[in-house]
């Protein structure tokens, strides 16, 4: 019999609006839960420097994120990284979280559990995954030190994964299907940096290797010329997408799988809010993930003292 | 005693260390950046450097962080 423990507030992910809605929580005093199944700090766990985010010329998101980890942990808030949610029922109140060794009943949910990286969609995928195929180069980079190193993408995390692995090898490869869709000083750092071999307009289409990943084959789609090429370790920056497999049977979803809810984080259930990459939304940025754990904090409150109050 | 392959700055070596601690598991820290010991130790465990690696004894492994593989082969689950 799994123990039934009382949360004034459970949050869903432990990224930027997560670990934010977390401080704000902490800081009016509500017994405030996090749970993140994967990495603390989400997406940016695994970057490498952020230029964009007011106050810091560049910091690692692993120090921002400590910080904040630290700060929301000051004010009382608790973050279980270790004790995997199962299932999640929102309708009822109050609402119940299920994880592997508890039941969490809530008053409040914000769900912030972000998004994760697309796999790159070969049939060969699983077979090459951790051993040529990778998707976190603060990981796995330093195992192809001297060697060929390809990056799928084109997008801010893939330049700037293909950046960083230069620190590991002079042989890298950046494939991307179309144009860059990188912001210009990425784009710029990018081809500045000769250790790097920009394909665009290119495909990876398979995958070669016997115990491990040893070659690729590549479209060009100008041509339509198929090539294989010598390669090491693919990491995949392919883009990313909604973590809200858990919420589909209790929340309308939409087309892209994310969690529509207005500028104020309320989604169609009372009590529960959408914060971060999660929620429908035009820009998302780490500013705007951090705007709406702000947000969902300070409404989740005022819900909480209207729901304590019997209003 | 167990062996954590890792490096520092690696965040999947960190939850991994983490979670030994959650445990109160005592473990030595084997940097397959700052070893090549290490690193030699991690290829001949594991077939390869990826990290993080946990062993007991040196040849049952679980490769990255995957707790209920942890759990088994720190006989805690």
């Amino acid at each position: 019999m799994k123990e039934r423990i009382h949360k004034d507030v459970v949050i869903v992910g432990a990224g930027m609006a997560g670990l934010t809605a977390a401080l704000y929580c902490g800081r009016m005093n509500l017994d405030t839960l996090v749970l993140e199944n994967a990495l603390v700090g989400g997406q940016i766990a695994n970057a490498t420097s952020i230029e964009n985010y007011p106050g810091f010329k560049s910091v690692t998101g692993q120090e921002l994120i400590g910080t904040l980890q630290k700060q929301a942990e000051s004010f009382g808030a608790v973050i279980d990284e270790f004790d995997e949610i199962e299932r999640v029922t929102l309708k009822t109140s109050p609402k119940l979280i299920e994880t592997q060794e508890k039941i969490y009943e809530a008053d409040v949910v914000i769900i912030a559990s972000g998004m994760n990286r697309r796999k790159l969609p070969l049939a060969e995928e699983k077979k090459f995954s951790g051993r040529g195929v990778h998707y976190c180069e603060l990981c796995d980079g330093h195992a192809y030190e001297g060697k060929i190193i390809a990056v799928a993408g084109g997008g801010n995390a893939a330049v700037d994964a293909a950046n960083f692995l230069t620190k590991y090898s002079d042989n890298v490869y950046l494939i991307h299907r179309s144009q860059l869709r990188a912001d210009d000083v990425s784009q710029k750092r990018l081809r500045a940096n000769e250790k790097v071999t920009v394909m665009l307009q290119t495909e990876i289409k398979a995958l070669h290797g016997d115990k491990r990943l040893e070659s690729v084959d590549i479209l060009d789609k100008a041509t339509g010329e198929t090539k294989n090429l010598a390669v090491d370790g693919i990491f995949v920056n392919i883009g990313v997408e909604p973590n809200t497999a858990l919420f589909k049977d209790e929340l309308t979803l939409t087309a892209s799988g994310r969690i529509p809810a207005g500028e104020d984080c309320r989604t169609e259930i009372a009590g529960v809010f959408a914060a971060g990459d999660v929620r429908e939304k035009e820009i998302r940025q780490l500013t705007t993930a951090a705007s709406d754990g702000t947000t969902a904090a300070l409404l989740a409150e005022k819900y909480l003292s209207k729901l304590k109050a019997g209003d | 005693m167990v062996k954590v392959y890792s490096f520092d700055g690696c965040p999947w070596c960190d939850k991994v260390k983490k979670f030994l601690d959650a445990k109160g598991i005592e473990y030595e820290v084997r940097d397959v950046e700052l070893s090549a010991e290490a690193a030699a130790e991690c290829e001949k465990i594991s077939g390869d450097t990826a990290v993080p690696v946990t062993t007991i004894d040196g040849v049952n492994y679980v490769l990255g962080f995957n707790k209920p593989e942890l759990e088994k082969l720190l006989g805690i689950a």
